[in-house]
C-alpha cells in the first residue's frame, strides 16, 4: 500500500483530501440539520428544488472524491 | 410527529447496509449502464420505508450516480450524448405512461394486481431479453471472438432504412438513423423503468441490437438516459414531497464510489463480459420475480390461499435471488477487473521492441533538388471520396516520377482510453480503411508504383501525418480536403491546413473531382523567396510532366510603379530560369486581389495544378491575417501544390 500510495502525485492528493473533506462537511451538515431538511423537503412543490439541488451539489463534491480515490490506490482506466 | 410518520428513523446499521447495497448497485451501473437500481427499492422496503418514499429515494440518487457514470465514460468516448438524449426524452414519456398503466392497474385490481403485473413484466420481459442477451454472450465466448461485435442484421437493416427529415448520423453507430426507430426504443425504455425500475434491461440491448452500437457504447450511453429519466422522475416526486433525501445521499455515497470502479472496469474487459453480466443479472432476476407470481395469483384469488409461512418464504427467497443477483454480477465485473488490471500490468512490464522506420528504397535514379524533388510520397486517405482524387493523383505522379509512395489511413482514436473505450468502433473503422488500403495497393501495383499502405489511429490526424511524413523523409505530403468555411474553420480547424502549416515538406491537395494529367501548370510568385521555392519545385515537376506552365505574380491596383516593376522582373527571372531548363513558360501579371488573379488564370488557361510558396503561417497569425494559399484552395477546382521554402 505505501508504494502505491507514494506513486500517486500530490496533486492527485490534495484534490483527493478537499474534496473528501467538502463531502464530509455535506454529509455532516446533512445529518445535523435532518429535520429542517426534511420537513422543507416533505412540504413538495417549488421545494423540490432542494432535494434536485442536493443531488448535484453532492454529485459534484463526492463524485470527485470517489474518482481521485481511485486513482490515487492505482485503480485506472486501462491506458 | 408527521415526518416520523413518512420518514424513518435511520440508525447505523441501516447507514451500512445502505452504503453496502449501493456500492454494489453503483459498481453494476457503472458497468452495463443500468441495472443496480431494481435491488434498492426492496432493499429499503425491507428497513420499514414505505414503498413510495423508497420508490422516490431510489430515483433521487440515481440520476446524479447516472451523471457521474456518464461524465467518467464519456472521458473514455463511450458515451454517444446525442442518442442518450434522443432516446431520454422519449424515455421520459414512456415513463409517465408507464406511471398512468401502473396506477389504473393499482385502482382496479389493488396492491397485489400491481405487484402481479410488475412480475409478469419482469418475467416476460427478462425471459425473452435476458435469455437472449445471456446466449449471445456465451456463445461469443465459445466461439473465441470475445473481443469482437458483429453488427445484428436488425441494426443493418434498421441503418438501412431512409426516412427524410428523420435521420440523424449517432457517432456511436457511425450511420445515420431515423428518430422513428429511436423513439419508440425510448419510449419502451422509460416504460419498463415505471414498471420494474431498470429501463435499461430494454435500452441497452436495445440500442446494440437494434441500433447497431457496441455494447460498451450502449452501455455508457444508457447512463445518460438514466440521467434525464432520474432527473424527471426526481422532479415528479419530490414535487409531491416524497423524496428523503437522507436516504438518497446514503445511497449515494456508496453508488458513486462503485458507480467509478464500474466505469474503470469497462476498459479492461472484452465487450462479451458486459453482455454476460447483464445477462446473468437478468436472468436471476427472472427467477426472483417468477417465484413470487402464485403468491400475487393467490391474493387476487386466481389461485387457492397458500399457507402464510409459504408465501412469506416465496417473498424472502425471491428476495435473496434478488440481492444473490446483484452479488453474482458484481463477482463477475471485480474477477474481470482483477484479470484485467494483473494482465495489462504484465502487458506494461514487458519490453516493447523499438520502432523500425519504414523501409523506402531509393529510387533508380536520384533527384537532387531539396525543393523540387519528388521521390517519396506519402499519401494521407480516409478511404472517403475527398481523398479518391488524392490517391489517383499520387499513383499517377508516382509512375511519371518514378517515385515511392506510402498510403497512410489514419483514423481518429489513437487516444488510449478513447480505444479502450470504443474499441468495437475503432476495430470496425479499422477494417474499412484496411479493406480501403487493399484496393489502393491493388490499383499501384497495376501501375507499377512501389508502393506500401499503413492503417493506424492518431489523436492529432495532422500530426500523425506529419509524424510519417518525417519518419520516412517524405519530399510531398498529397491528400485531399474536406472543405470548411468561416466560423467552423476558425472553431474546429482543418486538417488539410493544419498539415500544410505544420509540415516540413511540400504538401499537394488534391481535391475530389480533379484529374491531375499535366496538361498546364500555373505558378505563382511574390518575388520572395517563398516564390522562388514554388518555382523550383513547379520546374522540376514540369519537366517530368512536359508540362507548359504559367508564371503568375499578382499586384493591386493601388501599389506603386515601383511595386509592379518588382513583380515584373520576379516572373521574368523566373521564367527565363525555366526556359533554361527546357520548360515552356508564359508570364502573367494580372491586378486585382491575388488569390481571385491564381485561380483565374489557372481556370483561363485550363490548369490542372496550381503552385504557391507557403509563408507556414499557423494558428492565430492565420486566423487573423488569411492566407491566399487556404483561399486559393478553397476556390479553385484543381490540385493545389504548396510548397515550403528550405
Amino acid at each position: 500500500m505505501p508504494n502505491i500510495l507514494s506513486s500517486a502525485t500530490s496533486k492527485q492528493m490534495t484534490k483527493l483530501i478537499v474534496y473528501g473533506v467538502a463531502s464530509l462537511v455535506l454529509y455532516v451538515l446533512l445529518y445535523l440539520f435532518e429535520d429542517e431538511v426534511l420537513a422543507f423537503t416533505e412540504k413538495g412543490s417549488w421545494f423540490f428544488i432542494i432535494p434536485v439541488t442536493a443531488a448535484f451539489v453532492f454529485s459534484f463534491s463526492h463524485g470527485n472524491f470517489t474518482s481521485h480515490f481511485w486513482d490515487v490506490l492505482g485503480i485506472k482506466a486501462k491506458k | 410527529m408527521e415526518l416520523t410518520t413518512s420518514f424513518i428513523d435511520l440508525n447505523a446499521l441501516d447507514v451500512t447496509y445502505l452504503l453496502v447495497v449501493g456500492f454494489i448497485a453503483g459498481l453494476v451501473s457503472g458497468f452495463i449502464g443500468s441495472g443496480g437500481a431494481f435491488v434498492l427499492t426492496p432493499a429499503m422496503m425491507s428497513m420499514g420505508v414505505p414503498g413510495i418514499i423508497a420508490v422516490a429515494s431510489n430515483i433521487c440518487h440515481k440520476f446524479p450516480k447516472a451523471l457521474v457514470g456518464a461524465i467518467k465514460r464519456a472521458k473514455y468516448g463511450q458515451v454517444d450524448v446525442k442518442l442518450g438524449l434522443i432516446t431520454g426524452v422519449s424515455a421520459e414519456a414512456g415513463v409517465l405512461y408507464g406511471a398512468h398503466i401502473q396506477e389504473g392497474i393499482k385502482r382496479a385490481f389493488g396492491d397485489a394486481g400491481s405487484n402481479l403485473y410488475v412480475s409478469v413484466a419482469f418475467v416476460i420481459v427478462l425471459g425473452i431479453v435476458g435469455s437472449y442477451v445471456l446466449l449471445d454472450a456465451l456463445r461469443l465466448q465459445r466461439s473465441g471472438r470475445a473481443s469482437t461485435e458483429k453488427v445484428s442484421p436488425l441494426a443493418l437493416w434498421v441503418q438501412s432504412i431512409n426516412i427524410p427529415g428523420t435521420m440523424v448520423y449517432f457517432k456511436s453507430l457511425n450511420a445515420r438513423v431515423s428518430i422513428l426507430f429511436t423513439i419508440p426504443l425510448g419510449f419502451a425504455t422509460g416504460m419498463l423503468a415505471a414498471t420494474i425500475a431498470v429501463g435499461g434491461f430494454i435500452g441497452v440491448p436495445g440500442m446494440h441490437y437494434v441500433l447497431g452500437a457496441p455494447s460498451l457504447m450502449a452501455s455508457a450511453t444508457e447512463l445518460v438516459v438514466a440521467f434525464v429519466m432520474g432527473l424527471g422522475g426526481t422532479i415528479k416526486y419530490a414535487w409531491s414531497g416524497l423524496v428523503d433525501i437522507r436516504l438518497a445521499m446514503i445511497i449515494l455515497a456508496g453508488s458513486l464510489f462503485g458507480i467509478q470502479l464500474g466505469a474503470i472496469g469497462t476498459t479492461y474487459v472484452t465487450p462479451h463480459v458486459i453482455k454476460l453480466v447483464m445477462g446473468v443479472i437478468m436472468v436471476l432476476v427472472l427467477f426472483s420475480r417468477a417465484i413470487v407470481i402464485p403468491v400475487y395469483l393467490a391474493e387476487l384469488e386466481i389461485l387457492s390461499p397458500l399457507h402464510p409461512h409459504l408465501a412469506t418464504g416465496l417473498k424472502n427467497v425471491s428476495f435473496i435471488i434478488l440481492i444473490g443477483a446483484l452479488a453474482a454480477g458484481a463477482a463477475i465485473i471485480f474477477a474481470a477487473l482483477w484479470r484485467g488490471i494483473r494482465l495489462h500490468r504484465l502487458e506494461l512490464a514487458t519490453p516493447v521492441p523499438t520502432a523500425v522506420s519504414p523501409s523506402v528504397a531509393v529510387p533508380a535514379n536520384p533527384q537532387l533538388s531539396p525543393l523540387g524533388r519528388f521521390e517519396r510520397f506519402l499519401v494521407a486517405s480516409d478511404g472517403s471520396e475527398y481523398s479518391m482524387g488524392a490517391v489517383r493523383a499520387a499513383i499517377g505522379m508516382a509512375q511519371k516520377c518514378g517515385a515511392r509512395v506510402r498510403v497512410v489511413s489514419a483514423i481518429p482514436g489513437g487516444n488510449a482510453e478513447l480505444y479502450a473505450m470504443g474499441e468495437q468502433l475503432v476495430g470496425r473503422e479499422l477494417d474499412a480503411a484496411r479493406s480501403h488500403l487493399d484496393q489502393v495497393q491493388k490499383e499501384a501495383d497495376a501501375s507499377g508504383v512501389a508502393c506500401e499502405t499503413e492503417a493506424t489511429q492518431a489523436g492529432e490526424l495532422h500530426e500523425e501525418i506529419i509524424r510519417q511524413a518525417e519518419r520516412m523523409q517524405a519530399d510531398l505530403i498529397i491528400m485531399g480536403r474536406r472543405s470548411r468555411h468561416g466560423l467552423a474553420r476558425l472553431m474546429l480547424g482543418d486538417v488539410t491546413a493544419q498539415v500544410i502549416g505544420h509540415a516540413h515538406c511540400n504538401v499537394l491537395v488534391v481535391p475530389r473531382i480533379s484529374e491531375l494529367v499535366g496538361r498546364h501548370f500555373v505558378v505563382a510568385s511574390d518575388g520572395s523567396r517563398f516564390g522562388d521555392a514554388a518555382a523550383a519545385a513547379a520546374c522540376n515537376l514540369a519537366k517530368f510532366c512536359s508540362t507548359p506552365v504559367s508564371v503568375v505574380s499578382v499586384t493591386l491596383p493601388s501599389h506603386s510603379d515601383q511595386r509592379r516593376e518588382e513583380a515584373r522582373l520576379a516572373v521574368n527571372r523566373i521564367a527565363s530560369f525555366m526556359k533554361k531548363e527546357g520548360v515552356v513558360t508564359e508570364t502573367r501579371l494580372p491586378e486585382g486581389r491575388a488569390d481571385a488573379m491564381i485561380v483565374d488564370v489557372a481556370k483561363e488557361r485550363n490548369s490542372d495544378l496550381i503552385i504557391v510558396g507557403s509563408h507556414g503561417r499557423t494558428g492565430l497569425e492565420r486566423a487573423l491575417l488569411g492566407s491566399t494559399t487556404e483561399k486559393v484552395l478553397n476556390q479553385t477546382p484543381c490540385a493545389v501544390l504548396v510548397v515550403r521554402s528550405a
